[in-house]
């Protein structure tokens, strides 16, 4: 294994995670959220002689990640929501735990965000740190920490909305 | 009722991993070069036969007219336009330097990427149409002076008929097709880049 492959498997081990979950929580579905996560990580090593150290690894994968995800349009169609939700239900058809339920429950209430919010929540949901995710959605600190709080507020109101049906 | 921390606690207990493994990663990234290097290689081998076809015809064909070897060169010209356009886009796409941009101008990027795409299906195309009835066009005098008259007329008459269904049907039902998927993609770019703004 050469010493480019070797450093792009400790990129790998390190950010896979966080990025399978970004891709999750734009999709609402696991399958999409591997593809998109894999086309991420072959975008990642086909850059990776360009990655310039001006910021961290993590915040340059991230914005690879979110810029994949935001063309996933150009080639499937948004579903509505009411399919995703379908598909997320599908997800966990067996025998699922209650936990399980709260889970599927709280994947729709995230699709049911807009594509930005969706984007925000699952990095704080993943405790990435706000200067982070400022600098990866092109925003000010003090701008995101007030959408933060907006959505906060939206996904609790969402989340319990559709665990009351 | 939950509050947000419950969530988070949720968010923090879930045990979904990705499916991906690095080994199954690495095999990917290299074929996936591999079969785009493939599509273009065999791209420019299918436009390098049809052009070496044509110089052929060129060679061993003695022409009486220079109209028929102008008639060549246009179309040799389109193919060689076609492939240079389709080639450039991909490498556009697929290895952009906007990846690494801000959200908000990647969504600008991927807007013009599109309205460009749909100028070269559409407008493009029109003029691709008209090259290539001026090069049958010019290599019809060719064939005034070759063919029996009967047989001229009909082959005048089929390429008529046949540029008629492709402007009026297909490029039509193509247009048409090509604008209301653009439209729908550019309504989405829209309203997500109206979502990054500060």
């Amino acid at each position: 294994m050469d010493k480019q492959q070797l450093l792009f498997r400790q990129v790998f081990e390190e950010n896979s995670r966080r990025v399978y979950h970004l891709c999750y929580g734009y999709t609402g579905d696991a399958d999409s959220a591997n593809d998109l996560m894999q086309e991420t990580f072959i975008k990642v090593w086909q850059n990776l002689d360009k990655f310039r150290q001006q910021s961290q690894m993590s915040t340059w994968i991230y914005r690879i990640a979110v810029n994949t995800c935001l063309s996933h349009l150009r080639k499937a169609k948004r579903r509505a929501t009411d399919e995703l939700n379908d598909h997320i239900v599908e997800n966990y058809t067996e025998e699922p735990s209650e936990k399980q339920e709260q889970i599927a429950l709280l994947y729709k209430s995230i699709a049911q965000l807009e594509e930005n919010e969706r984007i925000i929540i699952t990095m704080v949901l993943d405790e990435v740190p706000y200067a982070e995710i400022a600098e990866i959605n092109g925003i000010s600190e003090g701008n995101l920490r007030v959408r933060i709080h907006r959505i906060k507020h939206k996904l609790t109101e969402i989340y319990n909305r559709n665990e009351s049906i | 009722m939950k509050a947000f921390e419950e969530i988070q606690q949720l968010w923090n207990n879930r045990q979904d991993e990705p499916k991906v493994d690095f080994d199954e990663l690495m095999k990917c990234a290299k074929g996936s070069r591999k079969a785009l290097a493939a599509k273009f290689m065999w791209q420019c081998v299918a436009v390098g036969v049809a052009v070496l076809l044509l110089v052929a015809i060129v060679a061993w064909v003695d022409f009486v007219t220079w109209t028929a070897y102008a008639g060549i060169l246009i179309i040799v010209a389109c193919l060689v336009y076609y492939l240079v356009n389709q080639w450039k886009d991909f490498r556009s796409m697929e290895r952009s330097e906007k990846l690494f941009a801000a959200p908000q101008q990647y969504i600008t990027y991927l807007k013009a990427f599109q309205q460009r795409r749909n100028r070269f299906n559409t407008y493009n195309y029109a003029v691709y149409e008209v090259c290539v009835a001026l090069a049958l066009a010019l290599y019809a005098v060719e064939f005034f002076y070759r063919l029996p008259t009967l047989v001229f007329a009909a082959f005048v008459c089929f390429v008529v008929v046949w540029f008629l269904i492709c402007h009026f049907v297909f490029m039509k039902r193509y247009i048409r097709h090509e604008n209301a998927r653009i439209e729908a993609m550019i309504a989405d770019l829209q309203r997500i880049a109206r979502q990054f703004e500060e």
